[in-house]
């Protein structure tokens, strides 16, 4: 463990080499190492990941190079993605996930196009008259001669609770001979009763992307602006994880793996659902 | 703009030893067009420099504005947030200029740091490609009066175009690659 410690240490510092004086011989400000480190953007998570760029994040490997993917490197780099701060990962587990993706009979790597990975964008928009949040989740999608990111799902509070239909005796109903008079009750059903979501079906899931949009058209919902950032991935086998941003003193900061799941039967749906809130 | 002609030939005789016509990027001819976009970006930071010190005159911080403007596609935006705020405020560039000229310090210096990052290309739906380069800067105001002395670090994600454009020359249509700056967000840090 303690040999371990060293190693991460001795590759941080080797980073940090850089530092030193004030100003460099351009005349621009000497990094201390801190930015060098910080994983600056999700691209270079990406790249660090997958051991494709050098240490100090100047060279790019791409496949011709001896460097590209090397085990060690991936090695080191993966143990500086974790956030080692805040998030609390049980040192166990991040050693179990780094040995996975780095196995030499199956090693896995991340691609950007390859899908199982979404972004979450917490937002805010005028609602009512008043700022409230908005969660979007994007994805990447192949379109015309490149790729675009799309809104796939929304989570908004008034939407939400805007829909709760009621379950067993308290569930009003449309009864089976309704038809015999021309289904003259759903005046009842659907002016009088606050809850007409009563009268769907049971597999009735409310989509709130279209009512999302439609509030943007009809101009009851106005972007103001966009307050954080994550990223959930699915793409290692029997894996979940987080990826957030850090902006804080220090080396461990930029883009870091925030949460860490290694997941079972099942508990792919339980975390997806978790994440668009759903009950 | 003499000097980005000059790059963009060198870009072209860069590129031109892969295959012109193909519209995927070779590791060589993105080595090309990071070191043009660096420039641009290069030439922006000496921009801002020169609009935020307080030496510069009102005519001449124009001029510069008028400048730095022409690094930037249409419609570009800087996107702000501080460490006490995650919320982004937007400012069209030209506006982002103007604020940063009126500050109301009696010394201002902008200094950049010697790292910068520069991700992959991304090809877009229009097939033009996309990226983005990471800068960080120190700022530096006093107000002698006020008794104010404000310092941040800022890092900037400046989104780059990549586009395959042509021109003639000597009667001759040549292709290459140009790069126009994009949105920026400015994030404050806490270093």
């Amino acid at each position: 463990m303690r040999i371990k410690i060293i190693i991460i240490l001795l590759f941080i510092t080797s980073i940090h080499s850089v530092s030193g004086q004030v100003l460099s011989s351009s005349g621009r400000l000497m990094d201390d190492g801190r930015f060098a480190a910080s994983t600056k953007q999700v691209n270079q998570f990406f790249r660090r990941f997958n051991a494709e760029e050098s240490k100090e994040g100047d060279v790019r490997y791409y496949s011709d190079n001896e460097n590209y993917r090397n085990r060690e490197l991936r090695k080191s780099f993966i143990n500086i993605l974790f956030d080692n701060e805040t998030s609390d990962i049980p040192v166990e587990l991040k050693r179990e996930f780094l040995n996975t993706v780095i196995s030499e009979s199956y090693p896995q790597f991340l691609n950007f196009h390859g899908g199982e990975w979404f972004a979450e964008a917490n937002t805010v928009f005028s609602y009512g008259g008043k700022s409230q949040e908005v969660t979007l989740f994007l994805k990447l999608q192949p379109e015309g001669l490149g790729y675009e990111w799309v809104i796939e799902n929304v989570n908004f509070e008034p939407f939400r609770i805007a829909f709760d239909k009621p379950e067993g005796d308290q569930k009003k109903f449309l009864h089976p001979l309704s038809h015999e008079l021309g289904f003259m009750n759903l005046r009842k059903a659907i002016q009088d009763d606050p809850k007409p979501e009563s009268y769907t079906p049971k597999d009735f899931d409310p989509d709130y992307l279209t009512l999302f949009i439609f509030e943007i058209k009809k101009g009851n919902l106005k972007f103001e602006t966009v307050k954080e950032v994550k990223y959930h991935f699915f793409q290692i086998d029997k894996w979940y994880f987080e990826l957030s941003q850090f902006n804080r003193p220090g080396f461990n900061t930029g883009w870091l793996i925030s949460n860490l799941v290694k997941l079972g039967d099942g508990d792919r749906d339980v975390i997806m659902n978790f994440i668009y809130g759903r009950k | 703009m003499k000097k980005y002609i000059l790059s963009l030939l060198i870009l072209f005789s860069a590129t031109s030893m892969v295959a012109l016509a193909q519209d995927n990027i070779s590791p060589a001819r993105k080595q090309a067009i990071d070191s043009l976009a660096l420039e641009k970006v290069k030439d922006l930071s000496k921009y801002i420099s020169i609009i935020g010190s307080k030496e510069t005159q009102f005519s001449e911080a124009t001029r510069v504005m008028d400048r730095a403007e022409e690094l930037f596609a249409p419609d570009a935006e800087m996107g702000v947030s501080s460490i006490n705020n995650s919320e982004i405020a937007y400012y069209k560039i030209r506006r982002y200029f103007e604020r940063l000229m009126a500050l109301n310090y009696d010394r201002v210096n902008i200094s950049w740091y010697d790292i910068h990052y520069i991700s992959d290309l991304e090809r877009q739906p229009d097939g033009r490609y996309v990226g983005v380069i990471t800068v960080y800067q120190r700022f530096e105001g006093t107000s002698q009066e006020a008794g104010l002395n404000y310092r941040d670090t800022t890092k900037k994600d400046i989104t780059i175009y990549v586009e395959k454009k042509q021109t003639q020359i000597a009667g001759r249509t040549i292709e290459f690659w140009d790069v126009m700056l994009g949105d920026v967000r400015v994030t404050e840090t806490s270093a």
